[in-house]
């Protein structure tokens, strides 16, 4: 009888034992996969900041207005040759 | 024979106590030092295990986890700067700081470190000198670019080692250097906003102890995370747009008139908040290798200078507020010159009997100094300092200057009479352009912002909403063909504002080199934009109604245009006398 108890007691140990061990390694798995989406977000943001960055850069305005000038040979508008429009006028 | 029958005894199972072994007497020393020894094994094992495990344990265990624990800082980035629709102004970009071991690098092939030389951008010579060092840690260079970096660590030179650091980046450069400022290689603010709002830009780095594995990687966390904290994002008022537009027609004027200097300064009549705040001549943020004081300088805000007749509409709307005079009342300015005690005032030219209205629209300063001698001492200083002349401005901005109005006691009536026209006061151009508020605002002076703010901060009325209007109506009589500034006319929009032009103080006397200046509001049925211009030194011409009022002009007609302010006027042609009056030095 007592033999047969120890015999389940074992098999449970043994079993405990193994999930812990797989427990273990599953979270050290988790925890690198989580570290490695952590170092991708923090690179993301960098990159992020770099496309801010190089939007400011393209888009400033002395870029654009000499492009404007220069390449699309564009002229500031003038109120003289603006048409204002008021909403709910006829 | 013996031998062999006790063997078979043996093998047949001869009970034990039969056994002839027994009767074999050894003497009892022997057992007694077995056990002796025995005995002492396992308290040599026992004292050891106390040992390790009760006396040593904390350098043991100091030892154990210093070969898998690391402590990993976790930098914190510096907060960006951006403008007020969010467009970045400054910001910090991961870089490399490249530092070797002197004695190690030199020991590497002669190519690899002429390949060294030409990726750090430095002579061979130069870069042998400065690792012939007896220290073992030599910066070769900070604040190189990750690509470049990753080459240098390919080349495997041993002793070569990289550190992470942060270089900040100005995209708008020259533009807005005077606002934002710049930090240093530690990145820490120098100068502008980096500097005033360094504390809150600076981030907290963090830290974190964490177990690694062979190869390298975290797999746990031991103690708790120190997290980092980013710095704040700054998010400023000036419009970029707005900015660029004042900083290169500023340019302009002062290429056209070979200028020492200038200033611009652009205000949100409704909200204080500041548009654009130029300064010429300026300097690059992002190659700081030559710089000198005069680049530097952030005129608007730390330079004062006599401003001359932008000051006459203060005790002239003090007059009208205190009901001394209407804007109808007229004075006899003839022959132009006028004698107070011992000194004598003069106008540039002899206008004769002039309004109240035309002495500002002309900008007489015997008209505006009779005017201001009618009032006593103390109210005209007073009035000075409500509206914020020789008052530190609040401004939060790293060296503004407070300027110079000096006690109302010691005025002489020379003086007062001298400083109705804004000359023995100095004031920084920022002050003048916020005590114009008082005009556009309806009589209410509001603090400025270098901050985007959600709605206009209350302000302090100091004069009535009606003088206020009066005023406007004479500053917009400034800027018609016969006012002293018919070149500040704006195409489609009413505009009025104030010229000065002043003699510069050099030695204690006044010398031929003047300060050009316009303060201006538009639209006048409802300012928007206030907008204050300097040129120091101009050459060729100097009158503010010539210098300085063409800047005033293409600023405001750029400004109205792009913050979508409907015209308020169906002129459209602009008519600019041959002669323009020129107004009273």
């Amino acid at each position: 009888m007592s033999g047969r108890i120890n015999l389940v007691l074992t098999a449970a140990l043994v079993l405990c034992a193994l999930s812990l061990v797989n427990a273990q390694y599953q979270a050290r798995r988790l925890f690198i996969e989580l570290e490695r989406a952590q170092a991708a977000a923090k690179q993301l943001d960098i990159e992020w900041a770099q496309l801010q960055l190089d939007q400011s850069t393209l888009g400033k305005h002395a870029r654009i207005e000499a492009n404007a000038r220069r390449d699309l040979k564009m002229m500031p508008v003038t109120p003289a040759r603006t048409q204002y429009l008021t909403v709910g006028e006829r | 024979m013996i031998r062999a029958g006790s063997r078979t005894a043996a093998a047949k199972g001869v009970p034990f106590s039969a056994s002839p072994v027994l009767a074999v007497k050894l003497p009892v020393w022997r057992s007694r030092l077995v056990l002796f020894v025995l005995f002492s094994a396992f308290a040599a094992l026992a004292g050891r295990a106390l040992y390790l495990q009760g006396i040593s344990t904390e350098f043991l265990q100091k030892q154990g986890e210093s070969r898998y624990a690391r402590t990993i800082e976790l930098p914190a980035t510096r907060g960006k700067i951006m403008d007020r629709n969010g467009h970045v102004l400054a910001s910090s970009m991961p870089v490399k700081a490249i530092w070797a071991i002197p004695d190690d690098v030199l020991q590497a092939p002669a190519d690899k470190l002429r390949e060294l030389a030409r990726l750090l951008d430095m002579d061979e010579r130069d870069l042998r000198k400065k690792l012939d060092s007896d220290r073992n840690f030599v910066y070769l260079k900070r604040q190189v670019e990750q690509d470049i970096a990753d080459k240098i660590v390919k080349l495997g030179i041993p002793g070569i080692q990289t550190r992470k650091e942060y270089k900040r980046f100005y995209p708008e450069g020259e533009v807005m250097a005077h606002v934002v400022g710049f930090t240093n290689v530690e990145d820490a603010g120098q100068e502008g906003m980096e500097l005033a709002f360094q504390k809150s830009l600076a981030g907290v780095t963090g830290s974190r102890r964490v177990i690694k594995d062979r190869l390298g990687r975290i797999v746990e966390d031991i103690e708790s995370v120190r997290e980092p904290h980013d710095g704040k994002d700054l998010t400023l008022s000036i419009d970029s747009k707005i900015q660029y537009i004042a900083f290169t027609q500023l340019k302009e004027a002062i290429e056209r008139y070979r200028a020492k200097a200038g200033g611009v300064v652009v205000l949100d009549a409704r909200t204080g908040e500041i548009l654009a705040l130029a300064n010429l001549p300026t300097y690059n943020p992002n190659n700081r290798a030559v710089l000198t004081g005069a680049q530097l300088r952030n005129r608007v805000l730390t330079d004062t200078f006599e401003p001359g007749s932008t000051m006459k509409p203060f005790p002239v709307a003090w007059a009208l507020e205190t009901k001394r005079v209407v804007p109808a009342t007229t004075y006899q300015t003839a022959p132009g010159r006028m004698t107070i005690g011992s000194a004598t005032i003069g106008d540039a030219h002899a206008h004769g009997l002039l309004t109240v209205s035309q002495i500002i629209q002309k900008s007489s300063n015997i008209g505006t100094a009779k005017i201001a001698l009618q009032m006593p001492p103390q109210e005209m200083w007073e009035l000075f300092t409500t509206v914020g002349f020789g008052q530190q401005p609040k401004l939060g901005f790293p060296g503004a200057v407070a300027g110079r109005v000096r006690p109302h006691k010691s005025w002489r009536p020379i003086e007062q009479a001298t400083m109705s026209y804004g000359h023995g006061i100095s004031v920084s151009l920022i002050q003048l352009a916020r005590a114009y508020t008082i005009f556009a605002r309806d009589g209410e002076l509001i603090p400025l912002s270098f901050q985007k703010l959600d709605q206009a901060p209350a302000g302090q009325q100091v004069i009535s909403a009606q003088t206020a209007r009066q005023m406007r109506a004479m500053l917009e009589t400034v800027v018609s063909p016969e006012g002293t500034a018919p070149k500040a006319q704006v195409p489609g929009y009413r505009v009025g504002g104030k010229t000065a032009t002043a003699h510069k103080l050099a030695g204690g006397r006044y010398v031929n080199q003047y300060v050009s200046s316009f303060v201006g509001l538009a639209p006048m049925s409802d300012p928007r934009v206030i907008i204050a211009v300097m040129v120091d030194e101009p050459i060729g011409a100097h009158y503010g109604g010539e210098v300085a009022a063409p800047v005033f002009a293409a600023v405001a007609a750029n400004v109205l245009r792009a913050m979508n302010v409907p015209p308020d006027s169906s002129v459209t042609d602009i008519i600019i006398p041959k002669d323009a009056v020129q107004e009273s030095l």
